[in-house]
């Protein structure tokens, strides 16, 4: 019975991880709408998810039926919260099972909104992002919309407060993007959070109604509008303050400030910023893998059993990056490669030669046993890591230097007394001595 | 009197300000065109050219080409086919002078789809066939055929399509029965947060409901059976989404704004203000536009202030005062009244139409001014007052001459006060923030300025207490005054000063770590251990030449004394020896420089061996030799003697 068990456990752990890899299976997503009026009203939005192969389920937040994890497995990839004002998940989805389905690996969109409910708020700080309070709105009186219905919460963000990651945020445009929500201000203490856009230097968050009597939560440029997390485990968060952020309405709408003389453009910036965003949350833009890694000393093409001190050594890597659903060669210019006992001994950047990363030096002049790591960490990116270990030893007896020539002393006093032996020992048995000649 | 009347007043629109639903999605212009565009692409089929040429005509446009149209829907016609007939039929009827050719099957084969075996959407096409093309038909089987089928299709699209059918009976046809199945739909609308009534079948359903009841009313002249929420709810529904799908959904929402604007029955109106709800000294006029749900202007409409009261104060400035309608747009002075600068709840009646649904109307209209800054003083403070105080008036929109220096022993004070530009009247708008910039760092610190009871600024910064929030950074910052509020048209950015803070126990400034985490990080080159320092190769060519002068002196010596090897016999075992001497010297070299010990003493054993034997031969030899000579050398002696 244990060897049909094995066997099947086996088979199981072969066969599951290609079932996982799917292209289908991996584009599961469970979208929680306040009401479900807003699939019409978000339409563009959901389509062009759609359109990009996501199976979306539609679901009221409140819905009894809700459920992310069924027997251990996570029944959705992605999660999309566009429920502002849910003050309680239906089911058994609550803070605490969407923050364990982010360390699970699950990618989670949430858009708030001025009626932002309780759980929104826990979810935002467990995940190093603080909302306002309900009913508080981002206003900025110097960067509104001229369609601004007089509250000065339709604010007119420029593209330049948008994060400087083209993976995140795609390629740069010169389009506005409109905003109506919520402000966050990120949590000093967690370095993951990234500031995807903020507000400009004159924004504030506060209740709109009420005169300011107490120091803003969110001020300036900490006004967050969006943020984003990748957390250690690369699974991605992005938080908007505002669900109109995504709208059909803000899509398609002329954007102008209201200041006199500025530019009106025809359209916002938000269906690609949106657009952006969702690939970069989703995975399917920033995600890189390693590939096949080679080591060996220079001249040679297999690697030895132990490398030697100072031997010249090439190390090369081949990493990918997922593009429209394949796997294409990474283009990077700062890959750093590691050459590590505990701490960094070598640290140099790897050159693109051809499909690989590459790069030729000479191995410290201390043994131990060391790795070949290249930890690559950028903005918008997974986390790449790779290690690989190898051992260093000394120089053997016969490697060490001869004929140093301060010891010519040495050797040439050896040599001669060796001459001399040999020299002597003729004369001492040949010589024909004088006959005495008294 | 006066008084309990305008209360009296107050609360009635307070209650009718709960209550009141208005429609918050309609289709705006531009709405409207993109919805003309979507129905205006080129159709393929006879189903696509129905939807697009028929949605057009709800929308009071028409295709591009009619001629061309006409000649398509006559080319695709299949005279044997209900579904072909019916979009051809329909089609046909929205564009003038087509008509499309009939056979005399095509009577009895649309009639023989009036059965109760056809399913209600066959009906539909069947009956609306027959009478755009003006053929006879009996009304009251077709209701027969109707009410068996919708007993049997029981869901929402059948029971719609019937209400379909009947409009297009003879109104003496007994429709009272299917008139019912409005309100029995009506039920299974599902409330969506009491902002939305749809049905779970979608959007087109819900569309498609609308405009089946409106024109089933129209048709059989009855009232139909929804309340005013139901219908507003009912248009935020339909008209929320913006971007349609497919050319079908585009054409049941022109459909349903077309029965909702023209019926005898609801109207919803929308009322909106033409540009921003605002209105200021320079623009004093408040423009409304009412329309229907396609944006057209109702110009039988009027409209009525029923009151106006300052959202802050709950005082009531403005009620029962008329529009008056210019071009279309209704206007209203609303500064005559003369507000005072905020927000202003207008409770709006349209009147002059029995029909119009949603009629009143609440607006948060704003009434902005402009602010200028007054009495901007500068100063920085010693702490102990030992110093008086030097101050500096700065004026709009200018910047202090010179810098401002305060180290951690002075304060550094500002004084302004804000008035409305227009009256003069001291304002405390919402945003009033001092705002710290360091160029260098681009690090910010924004206060909030805060008024005195006497709406006078005071903002003073303790540079020793506050040192915190600037991270302790000393330098130059650049200081900002921000001013902003909903209600001023002149939102204030001024740059006041430069400020130079000096702090005293300045700390290096902590990398920040969200910084550097996606950076490369610095290069490392392994620092190899440096060969030892050896001596000049003088000294120890100096000192080689010593260790070989004693050989030479040995040679030198012995040629004076007279060395020789003129014992030396050409013997083949004193050469091996010799030889094998010199090879064993040699090996020796040979273990220096390439072989490990246990080879070189295989190859020592080996020539030693030689070695020795040959040497033992030798030195025999020797014995033997110097034995014979020994006797010899006896007889030369004696011999010498003897000479």
């Amino acid at each position: 019975l244990e060897c049909t068990m094995d066997a099947f456990l086996c088979l199981t752990s072969a066969y599951f991880p290609k079932w996982r890899r799917g292209h289908q299976t991996y584009k599961r997503t469970l979208v929680l709408l306040d009401n479900l009026n807003i699939r019409d009203t978000h339409s563009i939005f959901f389509r062009s998810l759609a359109d990009r192969g996501f199976d979306l389920s539609f679901k009221t937040a409140d819905d009894p039926s809700l459920s992310l994890i069924k027997y251990g497995q996570f029944l959705y990839d992605h999660l999309i919260i566009f429920s502002p004002s849910v003050e309680d998940f239906g089911g058994n989805i609550n803070v605490e099972t969407i923050t364990s389905f982010i360390d699970g690996g699950g990618n989670v969109l949430v858009a708030a909104g001025s009626d932002i409910g309780d759980p929104l708020r826990e979810l935002g700080s467990e995940c190093g992002i603080e909302f306002d309070e309900e009913k508080t709105a981002v206003i900025d009186h110097h960067h509104y919309d001229v369609s601004d219905p007089g509250e000065h919460t339709l604010i007119v963000a420029d593209p330049e407060n948008l994060l400087k990651a083209p993976t995140i945020v795609g390629n740069p445009s010169d389009k506005p993007i409109l905003f109506k929500g919520v402000g966050m201000v990120a949590d000093p203490d967690n370095p993951l959070v990234l500031d995807i856009l903020t507000g400009s230097s004159t924004s504030y968050s506060y209740f709109p109604d009420r005169p300011i009597s107490q120091y803003p939560h969110a001020v300036g440029k900490n006004t967050l509008l969006i943020a984003g997390l990748q957390a250690r485990n690369n699974a991605r968060v992005v938080f908007s303050g505002s669900l109109y952020f995504f709208s059909d309405a803000f899509f398609n709408s002329a954007v102008q400030k209201a200041t006199p003389g500025s530019q009106r453009y025809a359209q916002t910036g938000n269906m690609e910023l949106a657009e952006a965003l969702s690939q970069w949350v989703f995975k399917e833009a920033g995600v890189l893998r390693v590939g096949a890694v080679t080591h060996h000393p220079v001249g040679e093409s297999t690697p030895p059993a132990a490398y030697t001190i100072t031997d010249l050594v090439e190390y090369s890597v081949v990493i990918e990056k997922l593009s429209k659903g394949s796997w294409v060669p990474f283009d990077g210019k700062d890959i750093q490669l590691e050459f590590v006992r505990i701490d960094p001994f070598v640290r140099t950047y790897l050159k693109k030669n051809g499909d690989k990363y590459s790069v030729q030096f000479k191995l410290p002049d201390v043994y131990g046993v060391f790795q070949f790591k290249v930890d690559y960490n950028r903005l918008g990116y997974t986390h790449l890591y790779s290690s690989t270990q190898v051992s260093v030893r000394p120089l053997q007896h016969t490697q060490y230097d001869r004929f140093i020539p301060s010891a010519f002393p040495y050797y040439a006093s050896v040599f001669s007394m060796m001459g001399g032996l040999f020299v002597f020992s003729i004369v001492f048995l040949h010589m024909k001595e004088k006959e005495k000649s008294d | 009197m006066a008084q309990p009347r305008v209360f009296c007043l107050v609360l009635l629109t307070v209650a009718l300000g709960a209550q009141a639903l208005t429609p918050s999605h309609h289709l705006s212009l531009s709405d409207v065109d993109r919805l003309k565009g979507l129905l205006s692409q080129p159709f393929t089929d006879l189903a696509s050219a129905y939807y697009s040429i028929v949605g057009l005509s709800k929308l009071g446009a028409s295709v591009a080409d009619e001629n061309d149209a006409c000649q398509f829907l006559k080319a695709q016609l299949d005279p044997m086919s209900v579904d072909s007939l019916f979009f051809a039929a329909e089609a046909s009827q929205a564009i003038a002078d087509c008509e499309v050719s009939i056979f005399n099957e095509t009577r009895d084969i649309l009639l023989a789809a009036v059965s109760e075996d056809s399913t209600v959407t066959q009906i539909f096409r069947a009956v609306s066939a027959l009478s755009s093309l003006g053929l006879p038909l009996a009304s009251q089987e077709v209701v027969a055929a109707l009410v068996a089928r919708i007993a049997k299709e029981d869901n929402v699209l059948a029971i719609t399509t019937a209400l379909q059918t009947a409009t297009r009976l003879s109104q003496q046809a007994e429709l009272g029965g299917i008139l019912e199945e409005i309100e029995d739909l009506a039920a299974r609308l599902d409330d969506l947060g009491g902002v939305y009534l749809q049905f779970e079948e979608g959007l087109e359903a819900t569309a498609l409901f609308v405009t089946a009841a409106y024109t089933l009313s129209d048709h059989a002249d009855t009232e139909p059976p929804l309340k005013e929420d139901q219908v507003i709810q009912l248009v935020n529904s339909v008209f929320s989404k913006k971007s349609w799908d497919s050319r079908s959904e585009a054409f049941s929402v022109a459909c349903a704004a077309a029965a909702l604007s023209s019926n005898r029955f609801h109207v919803p109106v929308i009322v909106s203000t033409q540009g921003p709800a605002t209105v200021s000294h320079s623009q004093p006029i408040l423009h409304l536009l009412v329309t229907d749900i396609l944006s057209n202007p109702l110009a039988s409409a009027n409209l009525l202030v029923e009151s106006a009261q300052a959202v802050a104060s709950k005082s009531v400035v403005l009620s029962q005062a008329p529009f008056s309608l210019r071009n279309g747009i209704f206007e209203l002075n609303f500064m005559a009244s003369q507000p005072a600068s905020g927000y202003y709840q207008f409770t709006v009646a349209v009147t002059g139409d029995s029909r119009l649904v949603a009629n009143q109307v609440e607006l948060k209209v704003k009434v902005s001014t402009e602010v200028a800054v007054t009495n901007m003083d500068l100063s920085v403070v010693d702490k102990d007052q030992s110093i008086g105080t030097k101050t500096s008036r700065v004026d709009y929109p200018f910047k202090a001459k010179g810098s401002f220096t305060a180290d951690s022993h002075q304060n550094f004070a500002m004084n302004f006060q804000l008035v409305d530009a227009n009256t003069g009247v001291e304002l405390t708008p919402h945003q009033t923030f001092v705002r710290f910039h360091n160029q260098k760092t681009g690090q910010e610190v924004v206060f909030v300025a805060e008024p005195d009871s006497k709406n006078l600024y005071k903002f003073e910064l303790d540079t020793a207490e506050r040192k915190s929030e600037f991270d302790s950074m000393s330098g130059t910052y650049v200081l900002h005054l921000i001013v902003g509020d909903a209600t001023l048209e002149n939102p204030i950015l001024w740059n006041v000063a430069d400020v130079v803070l000096k702090f005293l126990d300045e700390e290096a400034p902590a990398a920040i770590q969200s910084k550097t985490l996606y950076m490369p990080k610095p290069d490392i080159q392994h620092l190899f251990r440096e060969p030892e320092k050896k001596p000049p190769t003088v000294v120890s060519n100096t000192f080689t030449a010593l260790v070989l002068s004693p050989f030479l002196l040995l040679l030198i010596l012995w040629f004076k004394l007279g060395a020789n090897i003129s014992n030396f016999s050409l013997s083949p075992s004193s050469v091996l020896f010799h030889v094998g001497h010199a090879c064993m010297l040699g090996l020796m070299y040979v273990y220096w420089t390439h072989l490990n010990m246990f080879q070189t003493l295989k190859y020592l054993a080996i020539i030693g061996s030689l070695t020795f034997l040959a040497g033992n031969r030798m030195l025999a030899q020797k014995a033997v030799k110097r034995y014979g000579q020994s006797s010899t050398l006896t007889f030369f002696t004696r011999s010498t003697c003897e000479n």
